[in-house]
């Protein structure tokens, strides 16, 4: 597995590496944000570790950068100073962990274990209904090129839709396939999260069929598959 | 905001102080009360001084045409008027009013009697033996202005109310001096300058009510803005708006901006105080990863040492940093943060940190409930809530957030976790409140949300959830919209 570590704190760098080394890592090693967006974006890492304060280029920037080229590698910030907001930021560009410093070396490492079993699953193709884009292997989706941010029922509801595309799909169907058993099925809920959605999305995009449900349709002039 | 009762308003002035202050518009008074009572007093007195000098202008005309009157009988009285030894001879006057008895128009001839009065010598017949009243100075006025005719008022035959003019003169062929005395009802004009005063002070009257009604609008209009601007601070205060977004007249245009100024200057204040803490933090927090790395990587007493007191160290300087945040922050105006997009940003991210374990966050909100306080804030108290909610969970994390009326607003955050024992509450928020104990990792995180909470005159409580894990009820300060 290659890792890249993208840390400017000299010692902090040289532990790093050697627990990443010691624990079965090929370690590359960028000390600014110029740096490590060229290493991401020439070499193939299966995970990243990303400081957010970092010389010349941001961590944050470097990161947007990265997720608009189209790279999906896992990334796990680390952030000194642990404000939430920061931490909101990085996951809108597209972060999937992180970790607030000072933070203990295992547990940074179970962490990446963690971030690596995920992106493990089997590829399948992206799916797609007009500008709306999905990819279920990395459970992201964009809509012209933007990327989406979805909670997970969002996104099962879009999932559900969007592999059902042009077929009218009845609330309770929606029910079935979007909750677990202990769930309260309630199917005023649906209504609640197909509002979300639509706001997300675009409210055209989701029609509602009076009496029967829902139907996700490309806008008029998109190719249905793109 | 921020102070412990949430009172607000201006210290009360003891009530004598505060009954003169509103008259007159010191402290605790009232603008309009002290413009409306200024001009109403001075149209109030120009207008009584407008209806004295009328009636009294009205009234001395009136007097002056009777005089005229008055002194056309003299001069007559005068011509048919001879001297003769025995006394003096009034030749007869063709007047048919001062022959008629009582008629209301009278002349008498009399003459000093050598003691202070008169002696009267001839009268008109309409006296019918009656005589014209004779005020005690009335010769000695008579004499030191002699040839000179002298009025005064009098009352007449059957009671009536005279006017009477007196002239001392001399006849030719008689040494002594004659006094020529007209008099004239004085009635029909009295009963003219009474009405004319009536119609004079009731015009004025109206003309005053009307001008006060015209103050008190002008003043109403006038102050309006003064109003809207005061209405707009109260605003800003409620974190309705942000900052004064009117324009204003003129005169108080530059009061609207100082507010702004010192609204932005505020703003800038705890931004800069928020930069500062947070560069502290992040200087400290590397080199302390930096000793928690090299000391984890050993084993024995040094290590575990070094490893003991970074973790002391980082806690302290989070509490620190956070102590100073939470006071800066207690003194902003002005903000609304929408609940709904908070969480639905935390929702979408701590799904993400938590895929592996597959928890769900369903949240709701109504879009247009706010939080009268910080973004920043908000998702830090949130963030923390539902991250621990993510951790103890074993699927499920639900959020709901609803407005309870007067400007507060309750969100609960509930997990189906194990819960906590209700014995065990009270010491996790004291924990949460003092952090020099925990220890980093153990326990629910809760200080920084106690803190927050009670920065912002919050509340927090902790029960069972129906999911079978801990509920956090927080009580906190809603924008009214």
């Amino acid at each position: 597995m290659r890792v890249l570590l993208v840390e400017d704190d000299v010692d902090l760098s040289r532990q790093l590496k050697i627990a990443l080394g010691d624990a079965g890592y090929a370690v590359d090693h960028a000390a600014d944000g110029e740096e490590a967006h060229f290493l991401g974006d020439t070499e193939p890492y299966d995970v990243v570790v990303l400081d957010l304060g970092l010389p010349r280029i941001d961590g944050v920037s470097v990161l947007e950068r990265w997720r608009r080229d189209g790279k999906t590698t896992p990334v796990l910030i680390l952030t000194a100073r642990g404000a939430w907001s920061d931490k909101v930021s990085g996951f809108d560009a597209g972060a999937d962990d992180y970790l607030t410093k000072p933070f203990h070396t295992e547990e940074l490492l179970a962490r990446l274990r963690a971030l690596l079993r995920r992106s493990a699953g089997i590829a399948s193709a992206t799916l797609s209904c007009g500008g709306l884009r999905l990819d279920p292997r990395a459970a992201r989706a964009s809509v012209n090129g933007e990327p989406l941010r979805l909670t997970s029922l969002e996104y099962r509801l879009l999932h559900y839709l969007i592999m059902h595309q042009g077929r009218v799909i009845s609330r309770t169907e929606l029910v079935e396939h979007l909750y677990d058993q202990d769930f309260d099925r309630d199917s005023n809920t649906i209504e609640v999260f197909v509002g979300r959605l639509r706001k997300k999305i675009g409210s055209d995009r989701i029609e509602t069929v009076r009496g029967l449900g829902y139907r996700l349709t490309p806008l008029p002039g998109e190719p249905a598959e793109g | 905001m921020g102070t412990a009762g949430g009172t607000t308003g201006i210290e009360t002035a003891p009530p004598a102080a505060r009954r003169r202050g509103r008259w007159f518009g010191g402290p605790g008074g009232s603008l309009t009360l002290r413009l409306i009572w200024l001009a109403s007093l001075w149209i109030v007195l120009a207008l009584i001084l407008t209806g004295w000098a009328l009636t009294a202008q009205y009234q001395e005309s009136a007097l002056r045409r009777l005089g005229s009157m008055l002194g056309a009988t003299i001069d007559e009285v005068v011509l048919a008027s001879n001297a003769t030894p025995a006394g003096v001879q009034v030749a007869e006057i063709k007047d048919a009013q001062a022959l008629r008895p009582l008629s209301g128009e009278y002349w008498s001839v009399a003459e000093p009697d050598g003691r202070g009065g008169l002696s009267m010598l001839a009268s008109s017949p309409s006296l019918a033996g009656e005589t014209l009243s004779v005020p005690g100075d009335l010769p000695g006025r008579l004499s030191s202005a002699f040839g000179e005719v002298v009025s005064y008022n009098a009352e007449g035959p059957i009671g009536r109310p005279l006017r009477i003019a007196a002239s001392m003169k001399r006849l030719p062929g008689r040494e002594a001096p004659v006094v020529f005395m007209a008099g004239i009802d004085r009635s029909d004009v009295d009963a003219d300058t009474r009405q004319f005063a009536t119609f004079t002070w009731t015009a004025l009257l109206i003309l005053g009510l009307g001008l006060v009604i015209a103050v008190f609008l002008q003043v109403q209009i006038g102050l309006r803005p003064l109003f809207g601007l005061r209405n707009e601070i109260a605003d800003v205060r409620k974190g309705r708006i942000a900052r004064i977004a009117h324009s204003y007249p003129l005169e108080i245009q530059p009061l609207a901006e100082q507010v702004n100024r010192l609204l932005d200057q505020n703003q800038e204040t705890v931004e800069r105080q928020r930069t500062h803490v947070g560069n502290l933090a992040h200087a400290l927090k590397t080199p302390l990863s930096v000793m928690l790395a090299e000391a984890g990587g050993q084993t024995g007493d040094l290590p575990e040492m070094v490893r003991k007191q970074t973790e002391v160290m980082k806690a302290q300087v989070d509490h620190h940093l956070r102590r100073a945040r939470a006071a800066a922050r207690a003194q902003l105006l002005g903000e609304r943060t929408p609940i709904a997009a908070v969480l639905d940003e935390l929702a979408v991210m701590l799904e993400r940190v938590f895929k592996t374990k597959g928890v769900e966050i369903d949240w709701r909100a109504p879009d247009e409930l706010g939080f009268r306080g910080e973004r920043q804030d908000l998702q830090e108290i949130l963030g923390n809530l539902i991250e621990n909610g993510c951790k103890w969970c074993r699927r499920r994390v639900r959020i709901s957030a609803g407005p309870t009326g007067l400007g507060q607003m309750v969100v609960v955050v509930e997990d189906d976790g194990p819960g906590l024992p209700a014995d065990q509450r009270e010491a996790a928020l004291e924990r949460g409140a003092r952090m020099d104990e925990t220890t980093p990792g153990s326990g629910l995180g809760l200080s920084i949300v106690v803190e927050l909470t009670r920065a912002y005159g919050g509340r927090i409580t902790l029960a069972d959830s129906d999911l079978g894990g801990l509920k956090v009820l927080l009580e906190l300060p809603a924008a009214e919209s």
